[in-house]
């Protein structure tokens, strides 16, 4: 790592209104530097997903910028800026009827000629590659040709992160991926995808609803609270305290645990009904 | 450890809930409308009458009454068009490269003598002359003549679908409102798909029959035409419907829109396309059979004509072969879909 590590994602003033009214982000400003591990917290509906998908351009915020790596998201640098961030999703998203060699390789596509890609002949160093993180992801050279979707949730998620690091990322976006997944697996799926990063110096964003793995993993926790960054911080920063007032009060500042706070049993409604991330 | 007792509502609680039951007066009204409609549809379309003359004919079938206009209908087609025509004999005269020492497998020559009675123009009397005419006779010429007939209109199927698959790939792309370039494009290939599938094979064909002359081009282009519509609509229908997540996995990295319904789509929907198409193959290979009455190769075309010359023995035949062909074709389609699934 740089000993002054540039920044390499740049959110300026980011705001998301949805056709509806509804108010998903509300001005957020981040900088996450190179090579760092970011996590995102907060209840459902605070606006994690949304905030991922402005970096790479999936959400087209209504105000704001984004510039990740020097390139400023426009609609004219949009392929180059997505060719240098990756994403990991929450379903996975793979195409479970094609092979797992497929659905890797297809992490390559953008660097693949139409006629290539329609043959389905992809460069030997590419196809090596793809082999290189399936085996540093932990999975075996017969798995190679089954189908996607017979594979176990965690290996799926395996197969999503080596499909991921295809293109050699400078950011990899990380949408809770682990939600679906139990604790041993999840540790392990976000250890690899903190390991794999390392290697390539690579910058995570990667939004969770697990405190622990948040605490274990994160090198910087964001929390997030109806389309607000309302906390960021070292993991040591974010203590019981804090994590009480992200998920279970309305108003932050006031520090009153949950029992002793019967209005809170309302709060997830209300925030059920910001929807939209 | 906080346990706390789940709260049971007082037994004089109401709650401001409504369930309603599932049917109510307008629902009667409905069903009473329907019925209106049925009755009245039903007199115009004589489904009492049909409903008399079968019951008539069960009747006459049974013993209970004397007579039935039904049965004695099928009953005079039954009897002109058994026995099938299996055998086929030709004038060995007319036949001019006939080699009599080295005949065709099965056959053999007949003479026949034809009695002929003549006017002589001199004498003015009637002159009875006796010919005798050697035929070729095969019996199971006709059968093989339908044979081959049908592998004509398997051939028809074949290639009338094939055509079809070609076309409505192109089709369903622009015709799939998430992939289309534009809204112009879409509009044109919905547009242009509805048109397809709104004419009816037979009417396409009866067109091209006058286009492209008597024979199987007029048929392909027949079957082709229409089920490219009906097949671009299903694909076209599967890409829109096709699960959203691994293409928004490809979107993400900035594939191009051809590479994410290839790697993304295609791999979702394949087994999908290929139930259609086997449909497709299969109604195909029925519609081949019909086409052929209006000119457009195959056995409808020889059927028709037998058909014209009243040779019921030969029609008998014909269907006999059709619905022989359909049955096997079906038994071999479900045993490649059984090993397939």
């Amino acid at each position: 790592m740089n000993a002054t590590p540039q920044t390499m994602v740049q959110l300026n003033g980011i705001g998301k209104t949805w056709p509806d009214g509804t108010r998903a982000l509300n001005t957020v400003d981040l900088e996450v530097p190179e090579g760092q591990f970011c996590v995102i917290l907060g209840p459902s509906g605070a606006g994690k997903s949304t905030l991922l998908r402005a970096v790479n351009g999936l959400m087209q915020p209504t105000e704001g910028k984004v510039n990740v790596d020097g390139i400023e998201l426009t609609p004219g640098t949009e392929k180059a800026l997505r060719k240098k961030v990756a994403m990991i999703h929450q379903h996975f998203n793979l195409a479970t009827r094609a092979s797992v060699a497929a659905n890797v390789l297809s992490g390559a596509l953008p660097d693949v000629s139409l006629a290539r890609a329609l043959c389905g002949w992809f460069h030997p160093e590419q196809r090596a590659k793809a082999c290189h993180y399936l085996e540093r992801v932990g999975l075996k050279p017969d798995h190679l040709r089954r189908r996607a979707g017979e594979l176990s949730g965690g290996q799926q998620q395996r197969v999503g992160i080596a499909r991921a690091f295809m293109l050699d990322p400078k950011v990899v976006l990380a949408d809770e991926p682990v939600a679906s997944l139990d604790p041993k697996i999840s540790r392990d799926i976000l250890a690899l995808l903190r390991d794999a990063a390392r290697d390539l110096n690579a910058t995570v964003i990667c939004s969770l609803h697990q405190v622990d793995l948040a605490r274990e993993f994160g090198d910087r926790i964001v929390g997030m609270r109806d389309g607000e960054v309302v906390f960021d911080g070292t993991p040591d920063e974010f203590d019981e305290q804090r994590l009480n007032r992200l998920y279970h009060n309305a108003d932050w500042g006031d520090g009153e645990p949950r029992e002793d706070h019967p209005e809170a049993e309302a709060e997830p409604a209300r925030h059920a009904a910001m929807g939209g991330a | 450890m906080i346990t706390r007792p789940i709260p049971v509502p007082p037994k004089d609680a109401r709650l401001n809930w409504h369930l309603d039951q599932p049917f109510r007066l307008k629902h009667l009204v409905i069903a009473v409308l329907l019925l209106v409609l049925l009755v009245v549809t039903g007199q115009r379309t004589e489904m009492d009458r049909m409903l008399a003359m079968t019951t008539e004919a069960v009747g006459n079938l049974v013993g209970l009454n004397d007579d039935s206009q039904v049965v004695r209908g099928l009953g005079k087609v039954a009897d002109s068009m058994w026995p099938p025509t299996l055998a086929t004999s030709e004038e060995a005269a007319r036949l001019g490269d006939l080699d009599t020492d080295n005949l065709p497998w099965f056959s053999r020559i007949e003479s026949t003598e034809t009695v002929r009675q003549r006017l002589n123009t001199d004498t003015l009397e009637l002159e009875t002359t006796t010919e005798t005419i050697e035929v070729l006779y095969r019996p199971m010429g006709y059968v093989q003549t339908v044979f081959v007939k049908m592998i004509e209109t398997l051939e028809i199927a074949l290639w009338g679908t094939l055509l079809a698959v070609s076309l409505s790939i192109p089709l369903a792309w622009f015709a799939a409102s998430n992939y289309s370039p534009n809204r112009a494009t879409y509009t044109i290939a919905r547009g242009l798909i509805s048109l397809l599938r709104s004419v009816p094979e037979l009417i396409v064909a009866l067109f091209l029959v006058l286009a492209y002359g008597f024979g199987p081009i007029a048929g392909v282009l027949a079957l082709g035409l229409h089920a490219a519509g009906f097949l671009g609509k299903f694909y076209a229908e599967d890409i829109e419907n096709a699960d959203k997540h691994p293409q928004e996995a490809l979107e993400a990295i900035g594939a191009g829109k051809i590479k994410t319904l290839w790697y993304a789509v295609m791999p979702q929907v394949l087994p999908q396309y290929v139930a259609y198409t086997a449909y497709i193959l299969d109604r195909n290979l029925r519609m081949a059979t019909v086409i052929g009455l209006v000119g457009a190769g195959g056995i409808g075309q020889e059927l028709k004509g037998r058909f014209d010359m009243y040779d019921y023995g030969h029609v008998m035949t014909i269907l006999i072969a059709i619905f022989l062909f359909v049955f096997v074709l079906d038994q071999i389609s479900a045993r490649i879909r059984a090993r397939m699934i």
